[in-house]
């Protein structure tokens, strides 16, 4: 059982899972979001998890002092995602029978004062959140460690927690792609996510009907690319970055053979089996033409899809534009994952010499 | 009930929950001060103040038990007299004590006034000395101003005299009338002061003192707290902290509180006291823990105190190991690149300051180490600190063939243990990793090659003597008494066992072994056949070179020696040649090369690539090996600081840990390759030594000191001129193995094991040899040995010296000695006071000292050495000091002591002055002596 809970755990498996899964979680959010299914699916949760834990190594690994707040989060994002498919799931039966969002309703649309209302609430946040760092700094302690020796780095090398989404790319992709125009994107995309959707339904109050591409969009994201990749780069990333079962020991020793190519390489050596041409973008040609064919081929056949007009119209061309192309980059993650896996495809384009490898 | 207007919750619960959570609040602030305060360090020093309580109450018990109670009651009455006898005065005391009273007002006023003139008058000589040279006309005002106060000043210094002087008239008056109880107080103070000295340091141990625990409060113990934490910080001692270096911060006596202090032996740890506080630690020893610290021997991390674990303490075996686990949650330190040496191999610690020396003095275990690293020649394949320079371990094999048989020489590379169970040559095959049928089927190959490469190589050698057969009985005697066993062992001669030698080949088996003609030559003279062995000669007649052969040749091993060795597999061979070729080479253009051999050059290049293979080139010059051909082995020069990752453990389970690897290492080499599927040429090469627990531990110690710390040059161990003479002779005394027969200045001395009944019999003692003898008289005699002491069997050997390791042998002896130059012997008659001559001669025979020093005297067979040699060979001062004691020097010796607690035997010579005679008998000897340095002497040759 350990066994196969090892196996599928490698993102090889375990990323196509979470993509079913989230696929049924769109589907099927009305049923996600109630309390029967909630408080079920939590003492599955948890009893999975107590199991787990009595794995010494599993046990090593949650319990390490760096690891305990990151565990904390994840049962929050549980908590907080599920909490606001359970309201909008309320409201999309409420509007569905024609009635209006429970934020909407009379009694809910008196007004109170801020003063004490929100900022006694406020204080009290901040109090309470203060207290809640200072006993933890208590029970889990952040010392001082050894003066930093260079030729002793740790191993595994790890990024803060909320970086090891960014640091588990890198397997993937160049360093300057992960690293730095990934991220970048990230955070000019969701700076344009008011500029790019204009819609007002969904403003005050939770839904999901009237929002799906909007929600499915955000949250395949945030949970399927940004908190899965974290769990993997925190729990299931050993040393030297290979991946180790949640079962399994952190052997330094342990080995996996991995042997990347290039698509210049599969194209011009092991396809036409002459050597490669020394210009780089001939050398590249195939790349290039691939890569401009996702983004070119993908939003035409976009725009020609209903779903695509209908956009088109609704956002104006610009706005649409933004949207395809943020999408589709976004998409290029999961796209770079099965091409690793499934082919060992280490770069469409590799182009070291001008720092470009995609 | 329903809200206000504008509330979303009631005023009151809001102001409750605000209540609750600013509770909290404080709670979690207040928690995490006392978390901040309580420091486990803090529980060890309040303890160690419950065992200095213990320790002062029993001292202060201890210091009043030893005033007896009548002492006590004596005391008492004396006080109880002296108060009445003073009360009676008291009416006269009370006038002069008003008196006293008086005069001190004067003279505190007179004071003051004093100090009013000095003023003046200092300030009116700047002011009128400054008029004076700039000729201005106030110069006389002010002269005339300064000498009238320098006239008051006068009177009033005069005046305090005065009244001093009449108040020592009432002083003396009063102690006069109070004599008795001063005489009293005095007393007491003589029998109680130290005892109040304790119970005052008594006090500073009460933790329930207000006061104590006000400064040691929470909050307000950073103003002036009693319990706080002690360090030392040594400028010229540092830490790495790899971007640079700072000066290493010890912490660690902020729980081992006593560790300086005398007086907590029993006590556990850490308020032990230290165990060699005179080397270590204590004030006076020459490692005061102000200048040295802690960590800078024990390693660790001396500055960390926040719990047992941060200063890597490392235990010294798993039982400790389990009770620190108890009581400490002890764990193996994370991330400390360099923990804690284990107690036993605290002595690590010593190399990185006193580097360059061929032994540690004290070091003891650290010195064994390097001495077993010297025995077993571990530094012919590894680059060891300090042994760059020594000698090949292993005998040549350039002359092999005239020496020993082939089969013989395969089935030793095979298994030398199986020869002999003392050997100094490791095995290499029969291994936990290389003993599959395959692999041994290669290493059979290897060897066979390796065998006719060392013959092809071997260079002519012609004995110059033939073996004609000896006595066996006479050769063994001589065995064990000229001196072989210092450095030889030999099984059936009981004393080499007790002596137990390791320096040269175990003799047993050497009949199956060696060519009987090579033999009797290399007893009679070893460099004919190996120019640069230090094996020496003993300066054997051909007689006896005969009869130590033919007990040698007596010695056999009949089992090995019958054993044939495997042929040569060619198959086999011809497939490890494929191997090295295609390292480079294809498979076709290795067949290639292959095929233009012969077959004997086939045979020859694998023996010279196995040869090259396992690094027996490292130990034995063999022809066609470079001599400056890089060791085998990796470099250890930095093995103690080698980061813990880069051992290779294996699958092995054992704990991973940098001392532990180093061990089992040693033990077996090859267990590394447990549970690895290696090819052949991959398999791990070091070889077998069959080490007991005890060496490997030693050698373990001594490695682990081969650090990459970096001491500043404040902070090592330098050499001053005497030190760094004494120690370049050491490193030649240690390759000629001089110790192994001599005791020198109390170290070594080995053979003496087999001399146990009479010391007298064995090689002499060298006690402070550079004061006995003269410096040239030594050069000469390490030249050209010649008998000293005609008593002895044991024989003092020539060595093939060079004049430099001649001369640095005697410098050696000399810089011991604080001899600083270099003084020939006398050559210049002696000069006799008026009748001290004939005084000398008188003493000489009362003496009798001919009656021993024959030679020269009478026909008798001396049983000392002959005097005639005194004057170029001892100093003038040594022989006063060794006439006026000799035991003193040499607590076994014949010679007796003649003036014992300085009273001389013979009274009536010299008015029975020792010094007087002991000088005459000096001169004396002196004037008989014969001038000549090098060689012995001509016995009949001597007259009075």
């Amino acid at each position: 059982m350990k066994e196969l809970v090892n196996t599928l755990s490698d993102p090889k498996y375990s990323f196509t899972g979470v993509i079913i899964g989230f696929y049924l979680f769109m589907k099927y959010y009305r049923t996600i979001g109630t309390v029967k299914f909630f408080i079920s699916s939590m003492i599955i949760i948890l009893g999975v998890f107590i199991w787990m834990m009595q794995d010494p190594n599993f046990h090593a690994i949650i319990v390490w002092p760096d690891n305990v707040p990151i565990v904390i989060l994840l049962f929050a994002v549980i908590f907080f995602t599920w909490f606001s498919i359970y309201k909008a799931a309320i409201n999309d039966a409420r509007i569905e029978g024609g009635e209006t969002p429970v934020e909407g309703s009379v009694e809910n649309r008196e007004k109170v004062w801020t003063w004490p209302n929100l900022v006694y609430t406020e204080l009290m946040a901040g109090t309470l959140c203060v207290v809640i760092l200072v006993i933890w700094s208590i029970f889990l302690k952040a010392p001082l460690e050894e003066p930093a020796n260079p030729t002793w780095a740790p191993n595994p090398a790890k990024a803060p927690w909320y970086f090891l989404g960014l640091q588990e790319m890198l397997v993937y992709f160049d360093p300057w792609m992960a690293g730095v125009v990934l991220p970048g994107l990230i955070i000019v995309g969701l700076i344009a996510i008011p500029y790019i959707d204009t819609n007002p339904k969904g403003n005050g109050y939770y839904t999901m009907a009237e929002r799906k591409v909007a929600m499915g969009g955000f949250l395949f994201g945030w949970l399927a690319l940004w908190v899965y990749l974290i769990i993997i780069g925190t729990f299931l990333r050993g040393p030297n970055w290979t991946f180790y079962g949640p079962f399994e020991v952190w052997d330094f020793h342990k080995v996996v053979a991995e042997a990347n190519v290039n698509l210049s390489e599969f194209f011009w050596i092991k396809g036409l089996g002459i050597s490669m041409p020394s210009n780089i973008f001939l050398r590249e040609i195939v790349g290039l033409i691939v890569t401009t064919g996702y983004y070119v081929g993908l939003t035409l056949l976009c725009n020609r899809s209903q779903l695509g007009s209908s956009l088109m119209k609704s956002l104006g061309k610009i706005r649409y534009y933004l949207l395809i192309l943020l999408l589709l980059t976004m998409g290029l993650l999961p796209v770079k994952m099965y091409l690793r896996w499934l082919f060992n495809l280490k770069y469409l384009v590799a182009m070291p010499e001008f720092e470009f490898n995609l | 009930m329903k809200l206000e207007t504008g509330m979303a919750y009631r005023s009151s619960t809001l102001i409750r929950w605000f209540a609750f959570i600013s509770i909290l609040f404080l709670f979690s602030v207040l928690a995490m001060f006392l978390d901040d305060y309580i420091r486990p360090w803090k529980g060890w020093q309040i303890k160690s103040l419950a065992v200095k309580r213990e320790k002062l109450k029993k001292d202060i018990e201890a210091k009043l038990g030893k005033i007896s109670p009548e002492k006590l009651a004596e005391l008492e009455n004396s006080f109880e007299s002296a108060k009445d006898l003073v009360e009676e005065r008291q009416e006269s005391i009370r006038k002069l004590e008003g008196e006293i009273n008086t005069i001190s007002g004067q003279i505190h006023g007179a004071k003051l006034e004093l100090s009013v003139y000095n003023g003046r008058v200092a300030e009116l000589t700047f002011r009128w000395e400054h008029a004076h040279a700039h000729g201005d006309p106030r110069a006389p005002k002010l002269k005339k101003k300064l000498d009238h106060n320098r006239v008051l000043f006068a009177a009033t210094k005069e005046k305090i005299k005065e009244l001093e002087a009449s108040k020592k008239g009432p002083l003396a008056k009063v102690s006069e009338l109070k004599a008795e109880l001063i005489a009293a107080e005095k007393e007491q103070q003589k029998l109680f002061g130290q005892v109040e000295l304790l119970k005052g340091a008594l006090a500073k141990t009460d933790i329930s003192n207000p006061v104590w625990i006000l400064r040691n409060a929470p909050f307000i113990d950073w103003l002036d707290p009693t319990i706080k934490v002690e360090q030392v910080v040594l400028d010229h001692i540092t830490d790495d902290r790899y971007f640079r270096h700072v000066p290493k911060v010890d912490r660690c006596m902020t729980c081992h509180t006593f560790i300086d202090q005398k007086g907590f032996e029993d006590q556990p740890n850490p308020f032990k006291t230290h165990p060699n506080l005179d080397l270590m630690v204590g004030l006076a020893s020459p490692h005061p823990m102000k200048s040295f610290g802690c960590t800078s021997c024990h390693g660790g991390e001396g500055h960390r105190i926040n719990d047992f674990n941060a200063a890597a303490h490392t235990p010294q075996n798993l039982g400790q190991q389990k009770s620190w686990e108890k009581d400490y949650h002890w764990h193996a330190p994370h991330k400390v690149p360099e923990v804690m040496n284990r107690l036993q191999y605290t002595e690590a610690g010593c190399y990185k300051c006193h580097k360059g020396v061929e032994m540690i003095p004290m070091a003891h275990k650290y010195n064994r180490g390097k001495e077993l690293i010297k025995d077993y020649g571990c530094y012919a394949c590894h680059v060891i600190p300090e042994f760059e320079e020594k000698r090949k371990p292993g005998p040549p094999l350039n002359k092999l063939a005239s020496k020993l048989e082939k089969n013989w020489v395969k089935n030793w590379i095979w298994n030398p243990f199986g020869f002999n169970s003392k050997s100094r040559m490791p095995s290499f095959f029969r291994q936990s990793n290389n003993s599959k049928p395959e692999f041994e089927n290669k290493n059979i190959a290897e060897v066979n090659a390796m065998a006719e490469y060392l013959w092809d190589q071997s260079e002519e050698y012609r004995p110059f003597g033939r073996y004609k057969g000896g006595n066996v009985a006479k050769g063994k005697e001589l065995i064990s008494s000229v001196g072989c066993i210092s450095c030889h062992q030999v099984e059936g001669i009981e004393a080499s066992q007790k002596v137990g030698a390791k320096k040269a080949p175990y003799l047993t088996g050497t009949g199956s072994k060696v060519d009987p003609h090579w033999l009797v030559s290399w007893v009679q003279r070893p460099s004919h056949y190996a120019p640069e062995t230090i094996m020496p000669s003993f300066r054997l007649t051909s007689r006896e070179a005969q009869d130590v052969t033919a007990y040698l040749l007596s010695l056999k091993n009949d089992s090995f020696s019958a054993k044939t060795f495997a042929p040569l597999d060619k198959g086999v061979r011809d497939d490890l040649l494929l191997e090295y070729f295609m390292a480079f080479d294809t498979k076709g253009q290795a067949r290639g090369k292959l095929a233009v051999l012969s077959d004997r050059e086939k045979t020859l290049e694998l023996g010279k690539r196995s040869l090259g293979k396992y690094g027996c080139y490292s130990c034995h010059s063999i022809g066609g090996f470079a001599p400056g051909r890089a060791p085998i082995g990796p470099n250890l020069s930095t093995e103690g600081s080698k980061p813990i990752h880069q051992f290779g453990f294996g699958h092995e389970k054992i704990p991973h840990e940098r001392d532990t690897w180093i061990f089992h290492h040693l033990k077996n080499p090859r267990r590394w390759d447990k549970g690895q599927d290696k090819p052949f040429k991959d398999l791990s090469r070091m070889p077998m030594y069959y080490l007991s627990d005890d060496e490997a531990q030693a050698m373990t110690l001594t490695i682990l000191g081969y650090t990459t710390h970096r001491v500043p040059e404040k902070g090592i161990k330098r050499l001053d001129a005497n030190e760094a003479y004494a120690e370049k002779g050491l490193k030649h005394v240690a390759k000629y193995n001089c110790t192994s027969c001599h005791k020198i200045d109390g170290v070594g001395g080995d053979i003496l094991a087999a001399y146990e009944d009479d010391e007298n019999e064995g090689p002499p003692w060298l006690v402070d040899q550079g004061h006995r003898v003269h410096s040239d008289w030594l050069y000469h005699f390490l030249g050209n040995v010649y008998p000293i002491r005609p008593w002895l069997k044991v024989r003092m050997p020539s060595f093939k010296l060079t004049d430099r390791e001649k001369n640095e042998i005697t410098a050696y002896f000399q810089a011991k000695a604080h001899e600083h130059s270099f003084r020939p012997s006398p050559s210049a008659p002696v000069e006799w006071e008026p009748g001290e001559r004939r005084a000398a001669l008188k003493l000489f025979d009362a003496l009798a000292c001919a009656s021993c020093h024959t030679t020269g005297f009478n026909r008798d067979d001396p049983m000392a050495p002959a005097l005639q040699m005194t004057k170029r060979r001892l100093r003038s001062s040594w022989i006063e000091k060794w006439l006026a004691n000799p035991q003193a020097i040499l607590p076994h010796t014949t010679m007796p002591n003649f003036w014992e607690d300085g009273e001389a035997q013979e009274p009536d010579i010299l008015g029975g002055d020792p010094k007087k005679q002991i000088t005459a008998l000096r001169k004396y000897l002196q004037e008989i002596g014969h001038d000549q340095i090098h060689g012995e002497l001509n016995r009949s040759s001597t007259s009075r």
